[in-house]
């Protein structure tokens, strides 16, 4: 008998099996909300994926205009059709255009009894570390009062080091994407790095194990003839990055949202957790809503390229984001002067148009393996 | 109307427009032949500014006595304040700033440092003539800026992609008013390759800690150009500035106090062109109190005399978001074919116009403020209530009948609004009307498409008001 696909697994199911247990799903939709702090007393932080509504959103586009981006649409039309109810609280970032108009709109429309939105500074230097410092232990006050939970200093420190520990164990996996045969495809790894922003720590602890334990007995999977890195914003179906891959591809680098890079680095860890998530939020973080990060965010991915041995980068940001459809420009431009191939493909949030994006896979692919 | 009063209305054109010609003409006077054939070759936008009295014409068509006065005071107020601008193309350049529109010069000027709003082309350009931008928004598209990306950002990279921005060494701007904005800066700064400073304005700013910060942002910012240009902070000069803005936003409350009353005694240009060039462009300029108080005095003796602005005022209107740049005929139309005045707009109204001058730290606290609650930047930045609340209370405030919403195709994130306000318009009985447009570029909807997006409003929705 062969050995089951450790990536297979069910993350509906050991979401289930979590709410079943008493633990408690707190909505996200942005890497500046701290994961560490959502992982206090009973709770656990649920990144919001609402690919599978993308197909219609009807009622989204009345309240948020069909010019937003699709995710925001529709994680509103998953909320207005109730399928977002087993979320007990939501916490936004103020992050963007678009997801504070969400926040608002959820607000007018379903008036949550939990629901939070951070103040995240644009820049990363001391003074707005210290202004997010204080908006975190704000939130902390808030999270602490709805859900009477005593949150002491020492909880979330600890919180930090079981989050730095089981991203060392998903660095640990990651790192063999820099291996000449990968022993996985890059959709297989997404399919981990999803149930990673949505499940309790305990269940991401295991699934990671059993991976660590199977890889050396695993080959790559696919018979590639480029290796490819994504750069985007929010992907939440493993189905997109398995039709690129089934073109001929290897997705070995994963620079979005809700990617590993940067998301799987460390947080530095001081006597101040509070002061430590706050930095780690501001400086860690590859969004190009920062604005004074860029040379960071373009040297991230000059050192992914080279460390992970890339042939060729797909820039997808989602339709209708303005931070990421001007830095798509600026990196296109600084890719080309560093003669890296680069394919710009404009999507929306949820998978759609297979034909048309296997068709500009494989030609990009061509003028890859030229 | 008498004939006496239309030869009156005709003087008054023709001597603005002869004072606006002669301002224009001594540029080229001033700069010489030679210099002015190399900056219009360089700076091909100038053949567009040299027509800017067709301004006046769009501004005093159909308007008579103290409302023609007061909008061709205002074109006259605009025209030679931009032959200064232009000065800065050829003289002093190592002095000269590129500054974002919602960081206004207050501390520029106190410095002693020359300025160039970046998004003042895309402004003044469509509403001279309204193609004008296109080509330079197609020249942003082309170079990978996404089409839906705001007009006026697209505009603005496509004049610095094209090398026509005067010689700047420095950028000042702010992650307001929107993300498309704010992305923006950072393809002008690697395009001119010269530093830049960014303020950030925290989401939540109506309050002591969001004041703070931002004031230590600009204290940041005043050490920041110390150090890469020219200028040396001058306090007392700054306090000069911030009390003549004072004493114009002064005369500026006196005048929507007159414009409060029914029928109104001026509207649109000369209430909302006024604001957005003396407060954004030139504050602490005396020209600018001396242009309010004039308004001021013109609002007063129609209202004494009780004469209205629009002789048949019937509707009254605010007009949210910018003024409609490549249409700026759409209200002296409206008023003439449905007696609808524009009282006010988004932009122009300003809650905290005072700024304490007695040190240097309250003038920071006063100037963070305003640029943290100036228009459009408490309306884009912060949660929705910013949006609505303004809106409502200057409903009420200046006794309005509808709401007119640009709804700029490319402002995504007053679209997402968009839902709420319909609902919450009609739980208050409000009409309004969201025209769909976009800002600068008429391509996209035509003038004939906006008209008769009202002609559908005015016959099918306002006509059964009254």
């Amino acid at each position: 008998m062969p050995p089951t696909n450790p990536f297979d697994f069910s993350r509906e199911s050991l979401l289930e099996s979590a709410i079943e247990q008493d633990k408690i799903p707190i909505g996200y939709t942005c890497n500046y909300v701290p994961r560490m702090l959502l992982n206090v007393g009973p709770l656990f932080p649920y990144r919001v994926n609402a690919a599978e509504q993308a197909g219609g959103t009807e009622i989204a586009d009345i309240y948020l205009s069909q010019v937003t981006c699709s995710y925001t649409r529709s994680i509103l039309e998953a909320v207005m059709d109730d399928q977002q109810d087993f979320l007990h609280g939501w916490v936004f970032a103020a992050s963007c255009d678009h997801l504070r108009r969400l926040y608002d709109n959820l607000q007018y429309l379903t008036e949550p009894d939990f629901c939070h939105i951070l103040d995240v500074p644009h820049k990363c230097g001391s003074e707005a570390i210290s202004w997010f410092k204080q908006e975190l232990i704000a939130f902390s006050q808030a999270l602490s009062d709805h859900f009477d939970i005593d949150i002491q200093t020492k909880d979330i420190s600890q919180r930090i080091s079981e989050h730095n520990t089981l991203m060392t164990a998903l660095h640990n996996i990651a790192i063999q994407r820099t291996n000449t045969l990968p022993p996985f495809s890059g959709s297989e790894f997404h399919r981990l790095m999803q149930a990673m922003w949505s499940l309790p720590l305990q269940s991401m602890e295991t699934i990671l194990s059993r991976i660590e334990e199977q890889l050396p007995n695993r080959s790559c999977p696919i018979d590639f003839k480029a290796r490819i890195m994504v750069i985007s914003s929010v992907l939440d179906q493993y189905e997109w990055i398995e039709a690129i891959e089934s073109n001929g591809a290897l997705v070995v680098a994963d620079r979005f949202c809700t990617g590993s890079i940067p998301n799987m680095t460390p947080c530095i860890q001081t006597d101040d957790p509070f002061y430590d998530m706050a930095r780690y939020a501001l400086q860690t973080n590859a969004c190009p809503r920062m604005m004074d990060t860029f040379e960071y965010r373009m040297n991230l991915i000059y050192q992914t390229i080279q460390s992970y041995h890339v042939d060729g980068v797909i820039i997808a940001p989602v339709k209708f984001c303005d931070i990421w459809g001007v830095e798509t420009s600026q990196i296109w431009t600084f890719l080309k002067s560093k003669s890296i191939p680069v394919l710009r493909l404009e999507r929306e949030y949820g998978f759609s148009g297979e034909g048309q994006l296997s068709t500009r896979v494989q030609a990009f692919l061509e003028q890859v393996c030229q | 109307m008498g004939i006496y009063s239309q030869i009156q209305d005709q003087i008054v054109y023709y001597q603005s427009w002869y004072k606006n010609y002669c301002n224009i003409m001594h540029m080229p006077i001033r700069h010489g032949p030679v210099q002015t054939v190399k900056n219009l070759h360089k700076y091909p936008w100038l053949w567009q500014l040299a027509k800017v009295n067709r301004l006046l014409d769009m501004v005093t068509k159909g308007r008579q006595g103290n409302y023609r006065k007061a909008t061709a005071a205002v074109v006259e107020k605009v025209v030679p304040n931009l032959m200064q601008l232009l000065d800065n193309l050829n003289t002093d350049t190592d002095r000269l700033v590129l500054h974002e529109d919602m960081v206004p010069p207050e501390i520029l000027f106190a410095m002693g440092l020359k300025t160039w709003m970046s998004e003042l082309l895309g402004i003044l350009l469509p509403m001279v003539d309204s193609h004008s931008v296109e080509k330079y928004i197609d020249i942003a598209e082309n170079a990978g800026i996404p089409p839906d990306v705001c007009s006026l950002p697209k505009g603005t990279m496509g004049i610095i992609l094209n090398q026509e921005v005067p010689p700047v060494k420095a950028i000042l701007t702010s992650n307001s008013p929107c993300d498309g904005g704010m992305a923006s800066y950072q393809l002008i700064k690697n395009k001119l390759d010269i530093p830049m400073y960014q303020l950030d304005v925290p989401y939540n700013f109506y309050n002591e800690r969001a004041i703070n910060y931002f004031a230590n942002e600009l204290k940041e910012m005043i050490a920041w150009l110390e150090t890469n240009t020219p200028g040396k902070m001058d306090w007392d000069h700054l306090r000069a500035i911030c009390e003549e803005r004072n004493r114009m936003a002064a005369y500026e409350l006196e005048l929507w106090e007159a414009i409060r009353q029914r029928p109104a005694p001026l509207a649109a240009e000369a209430v909302y062109l006024s604001h957005l060039w003396c407060f954004n462009v030139t504050p602490g300029d005396p020209g600018g109190t001396e242009l309010f108080k004039y308004l001021v005095e013109l609002a007063n003796d129609n209202v004494q005399k009780n004469i209205a602005a629009v002789p048949n005022e019937k509707y009254r209107t605010v007009l949210w978001n910018p003024p409609l740049l490549h249409f700026i005929k759409l209200f002296s139309w409206a008023e003439r074919h449905y007696g609808l005045t524009l009282i006010i707009d988004s932009m122009s109204y300003n809650r905290q116009p005072f700024i304490d001058t007695s040190t240097q730290e309250s003038m920071l606290k006063g100037l963070a403020h305003i640029i943290m609650t100036g228009p459009m930047a408490r309306h884009t930045r912060g949660p929705s209530e910013n949006y609505f609340n303004d809106m409502f209370y200057i409903y009420t405030y200046f006794d309005l009948d509808m709401i007119l919403v640009a709804g700029h195709i490319g402002c995504k994130n007053t679209a997402a609004l968009n839902g709420i306000l319909r609902e919450k318009c009609r739980k208050k009985g409000i009409p309004v009307l969201i025209i769909d447009y976009d800002l600068s570029d008429p391509r996209v909807v035509s003038h004939d498409g906006i008209i008769r997006q009202m002609d559908r409003f005015m016959e099918n929705i306002m006509k059964n008001t009254h």
